[in-house]
């Protein structure tokens, strides 16, 4: 087989997928958080194509679309809460998200 | 001709029923008038559950021998129809409860907006509930997917409709960020469990583990730690919990009732069919990661909610402190061990569903959130209600009041049969430290109001709303509760039924 082998597309998947835990938990802007979510599905998504080829099976790319609509409809969810909260007051912050503690 | 794979709809018929109120429910709120439209969302979503519960019911009866439909995506056995029964039973307890109480009670003083997505909201309780019931069935790891995301993207829009108050919206994006998060670990561990076996299908993923040795295979075992990992956020297990405190006091009161005892159903029911038909090879692996998480549960459950003041905190706190109790169900992996956990989850859906429904009631009556000092007098001014809400927390507390206790006595059971002495300890001394604050909140409620919340009281409006179904759902939740005592053989027989469906 040319190009690559598989472990080269699981290292890009799993970069992707780390890429996006990160931001989720160090930035605080809820745009990129949902964008970082965005990434970390996606990165689980080469995951699955790649080893769709690697084991000559069709399910991983079914998965994989499937999982696209999943991703567009949260992120839909998503933006409508950012926007309901932009709405409220100004400041897009999640640490300032703190009126629930304890 | 395309070739497409045989339908059971008869195994589907929960589902359906369920996502079919939804439709009418959702079609409701453009077409019927909107003064009419709470009674008619209300009983188009009371039709689905008892709808629900019917099929589930007749689904247990009709499936003794279970075995995998459509394509071999979903199960068709008694451990699935007897989860979907009880989450379409809480389900319709949420929606007697949410009759009067949803969008919110921030928007009680404004009557004009009062009925604002009151239809949108029962179309999204049901469909949320169809999510839970296909999730409790889900065959491979694409459907586990699918409709984890089916439940939650629901959850995650109902813990925002109350969007007056800035902290249900928290709540509502709080719980999207983290619910995301679990949703995509486990999404990356599917794949890491796919590329390792080349099937995504339960029972084909254990034939090819064990077909070509894999037990120890490193993709195998990472992609089996990630959907623990996932699972476990859903769950809302220790340390996989943190938002669960912060999302149960933001959301609406109903929807968090809903959360804590459906979801929590749907999550651990699924885990242990996962774990015990997929990874049975792994079973030293996920046994002993779950006695972990338990344990970790019972721990920052029971000792955070000691210092808790709010009280929808204090339940949330309880709430993970449960998931550990029926996490050491689950780590005994065993028959035992899953009879326990689905006869445990029986009354404590009750219990938890009924707690929060009186936590409803008080925060409507004054309009603010409740704390152990806001229900003070709340036992001696709503009598009933008061009793029932001593009964749910001593009941949660595992005193012999309610089925709380024979469930916390199985599940201690079968860890001992399991070996995990140490677990029983475990078990017996977070029951003792949650003693302390379940006896709080019941200190609280039957305290002498102090001054300044009577006055508070009164100026909100002097007599408490009369709220008929809320007192109904409650009534239904302390009868599970309380005769789940009484009928222990007939329920452990439908639990034990029902575990037989899976393969130990």
């Amino acid at each position: 087989m040319l190009g690559p082998g598989v472990v080269w597309y699981l290292g890009v998947a799993a970069f992707l997928f780390g890429i996006g835990a990160l931001g989720v938990l160090v930035r605080r802007n809820p745009l990129i958080v949902l964008l970082s979510l965005e990434i970390m599905l996606n990165g689980a998504n080469l995951a699955l194509i790649v080893f769709s080829r690697h084991v000559r099976g069709g399910a991983g790319q079914i998965f994989a679309l499937s999982v696209m609509a999943v991703a567009a409809s949260e992120v839909c969810v998503g933006l409508g809460l950012v926007v309901a909260l932009h709405r409220r007051r100004l400041a897009l912050d999640v640490d300032r998200l703190s009126e629930l503690r304890g | 001709m395309i070739h497409a794979p045989h339908v059971d709809w008869f195994a589907l018929s929960t589902v359906l029923a369920l996502l079919g109120a939804s439709g009418v429910a959702l079609l409701g709120a453009v077409l019927v008038p909107r003064p009419a439209q709470r009674a008619f969302a209300a009983t188009v979503a009371a039709l689905g559950f008892t709808g629900g519960i019917v099929a589930s019911v007749w689904l247990y009866v009709a499936s003794a021998s279970g075995h995998r439909v459509v394509a071999n995506a979903f199960y068709r056995d008694r451990w699935t129809a007897l989860a979907q029964a009880i989450v379409c039973a809480v389900g319709l307890a949420t929606t007697l409860l949410s009759v009067e109480h949803m969008p919110g009670w921030s928007r009680d003083a404004d009557r004009s907006r009062r009925d604002d997505h009151v239809a949108e909201f029962f179309a999204l309780l049901l469909a949320s509930a169809a999510g839970m019931a296909f999730f409790v069935g889900a065959a491979n790891l694409m459907t586990l997917f699918l409709s984890l995301e089916w439940l939650s993207i629901a959850l995650y829009v109902m813990c925002a409709i109350d969007y007056d108050r800035e902290g249900s919206l928290e709540a509502g994006l709080k719980y999207l960020v983290v619910g995301s998060f679990g949703s995509a670990t486990l999404l990356f561990g599917s794949a890491l469990v796919y590329g390792a076996t080349g099937s995504i299908g339960f029972p084909e993923i254990a034939h090819a583990v064990s077909a070509r040795g894999l037990s120890h295979d490193v993709l195998l075992v990472l992609g089996l730690a990630l959907v623990i990992a996932g699972l476990a956020f859903k769950s809302s297990a220790a340390p996989f919990h943190m938002w669960t405190p912060d999302v149960y006091q933001g959301a609406p009161t109903p929807v968090t009732a809903f959360m804590s005892s459906a979801t929590k159903v749907a999550a651990l029911v699924l885990a242990l069919r996962v774990l015990a038909t997929a990874f049975p090879q792994e079973a030293r692996l996920w046994t002993w990661a779950f006695a972990g998480i338990a344990v970790a549960s019972l721990t920052i459950g029971n000792l955070a909610a000691l210092v808790q003041r709010d009280v929808k905190r204090i339940l949330a706190y309880s709430s993970i402190s449960h998931a550990g109790f029926v996490l050491i169900g689950l780590s005994a992996g065993t028959a035992l061990g899953g009879r326990a956990l689905m006869y445990y989850l029986i009354p404590y859906a009750a219990m938890a569903f009924g707690s929060f429904a009186v936590v409803a009631a008080r925060e409507r009556e004054l309009g603010v959130p409740v704390t152990l000092d806001t229900i003070a007098g709340f036992g001696w001014e709503r009598p009933f209600l008061g009793v029932a809400m001593w009964f749910f927390l001593f009941g949660l507390a595992g005193l012999p009041l309610t089925g709380g206790f024979v469930g916390k006595f199985y599940v201690l059971a079968a860890a001992y049969d399991h070996g995990w002495a140490w677990l029983v300890i475990v078990g017996v001394l977070a029951t003792l430290v949650s003693l302390y604050y379940y006896l709080g909140i019941v200190r609280a409620m039957y305290m002498r109001p102090s001054d300044e919340l009577r006055v508070g009281a009164a100026v909100a409006g002097g007599s408490p709303p009369r709220e008929a179904l809320l007192h109904v759902s409650v009534g239904l939740a302390l009868a599970v509760a309380v005769g789940s005592l009484f009928a222990v053989e007939p329920l452990v027989d439908l639990a034990r039924h029902a575990a037989s469906s899976l393969p130990f």
